[in-house]
């Protein structure tokens, strides 16, 4: 597993009484190689046109830069290709393109290429960082006006953060409370004191805070589109689930002893099991009888442990439930929500899966989805990494 | 005379007891008689191992009342065997 963990997510608000986009935000990832490419584009105007040029300039600046592709000559494709207003007789769409890549150290680079955009705002930790970009001149034939690319090279170690964001963000307030806006200098320092106060605030929470407030500063009618997308470099917050004992009893201890190095949270599925750890550790065990309902036992509390559940069920439960991608708040208060809320929280999760069968659960008068633990832990997998992206892997014991 | 030691209930949430009926007695403060409730003193338990003692007679849910294992539980059972522990 990776030991850098790269958060990104955006937020956005449409121009007030619009009820589609001119600013258009990609994301993807490649297995194979890790590469991550973010895009983000301002179309020329508003609502479905707007929405039409966006995606198109997003769309394509995306493709091509998966592709080895100069970039001089991919920015022109775009510009070419972009069909003309027919108010303003120009074609034009603004984007912002962070490349991201891993070299083998570990570290993340960014091939990042803005045009027209408002300028990418880096932070280390709660420091702003200011860097200088080349300057590339277009050149196009046809131009309307000077096309000029910034482009930068970053390196991004962990602890920093990346702002992008559409001129709805740095403009907000025109007019209203700002007489030019909130400006570059107005975002970096909202962004800075948002950060100081907390410095792990996730991508998620940083986007939305930055737009909910440009959104207040235009007195909550957005003049234009307004997006901001975050991008945060970090320790990835893992997670150990350990469910069944294993298959001989004198790995119990070899089991134990993973549990108690393990760096990150750790969640003990399984009745027998958590009775392992506690004679080991000699520790006790204490069921928590305020937290079940009807289809779930209840939780236990172990020092050390942040979250003990029952087995089968509460896990077969668990898979259910990241399989139709329900909200951790409508679930009623038992060990399922809370297993949900720490696999949300995380970004690894390791399973240890002990393979000792348990006679009492091949008892044919008990229910059909208590099946194999193995199997179980195979659908829980997949809808993590299918549904939440997580990173899992698995070790049997 | 002494206060009288509370009797002590350990309720089984294996998978196995649970749901083979241990969800029921989980709802002991619904069903139990107030005074034999304030009789007794009652917690959960990862497991009993009832389920995999092959010499036992009884199937889950199993209950522990003072050290005692019990299976086969029931809401009624248990109002009968805790009223006569309290009252004992």
């Amino acid at each position: 597993m990776n030991d850098v963990f790269i958060d990104v997510d955006y937020a956005q608000i449409y121009k007030h009484g619009q009820k589609i986009g001119g600013d258009v935000f990609l994301l993807s990832r490649q297995d194979a190689s890790g590469q991550i490419v973010c895009t983000l584009s301002d179309g020329l105007g508003s609502g479905v046109k707007a929405n039409v040029l966006a995606s198109l300039t997003a769309r394509m600046a995306h493709k091509l830069s998966f592709s080895p592709m100069d970039l001089t000559r991919s920015a022109k494709i775009i510009m070419n290709t972009l069909p003309v207003c027919k108010e303003r007789k120009i074609s034009y769409a603004t984007f912002t393109i962070a490349d991201l890549r891993r070299n083998n150290a570990g570290e993340v680079l960014v091939n990042l290429v803005e045009y027209d955009n408002p300028s990418a705002l880096m932070f280390q930790g709660g420091v702003p960082v200011r860097w200088e970009r080349e300057k590339i001149d277009l050149k196009r034939d046809g131009a309307f006006k000077r096309e000029v690319l910034g482009h930068s090279f970053l390196k991004l170690p962990i602890g920093s953060r990346l702002l992008i964001f559409s001129d709805g963000v740095t403009q907000a307030g025109m007019g209203k409370s700002l007489p030019l806006g909130w400006r570059l200098d107005g975002v970096r320092s909202f962004a800075q004191k948002l950060i100081e106060r907390n410095p792990d605030i996730s991508s998620h929470d940083l986007a939305r805070d930055v737009v909910a407030h440009a959104h207040t500063l235009d007195r909550l009618t957005a003049k234009d589109d307004i997006t901001c997308m975050v991008l945060y470099v970090r320790k990835p917050r893992r997670t150990l689930v350990v469910t069944g004992p294993p298959f001989k009893k004198e790995q119990d201890c070899v089991l134990v002893e993973k549990i108690r190095s393990f760096e990150g949270k750790r969640i003990v599925s399984g009745g027998t099991t958590a009775q392992i750890v506690s004679r080991i550790l000699n520790r006790p065990l204490k069921v928590d009888m305020s937290c079940w309902s009807p289809q779930v036992p209840p939780c236990s509390k172990m020092e050390g442990l942040d979250l003990v559940t029952e087995g089968m069920l509460t896990l077969s439960k668990v898979a259910t439930v990241l399989e139709q991608k329900r909200q951790a708040y409508t679930l009623p208060n038992d060990a399922v929500k809370k297993f949900i809320q720490v696999m949300q929280e995380s970004d690894q999760v390791h399973f240890i899966v002990g393979t000792k069968i348990n006679e009492a659960h091949q008892d044919p008068s008990i229910p059909v989805e208590i099946g194999i633990r193995r199997t179980l832990i195979c659908r829980l997998q997949r809808a993590l990494e299918d549904n939440y992206l997580k990173e899992t892997s698995l070790e049997y014991i | 005379m002494g206060k009288k030691e509370k009797v002590s209930v350990r309720i089984c949430v294996g998978t196995a007891c649970f749901v083979q009926g241990g969800a029921d007695l989980l709802l002991y403060q619904d069903f139990l008689d107030p005074v034999v409730l304030a009789g007794c003193d009652i917690h959960g338990i990862s497991c009993i191992s009832g389920c995999k003692d092959d010499t036992m007679a009884v199937r889950p849910p199993y209950i522990e009342i003072d050290g005692k294992v019990f299976g086969e539980m029931t809401q009624d059972k248990l109002c009968k065997l805790l009223r006569e522990a309290v009252h004992a």
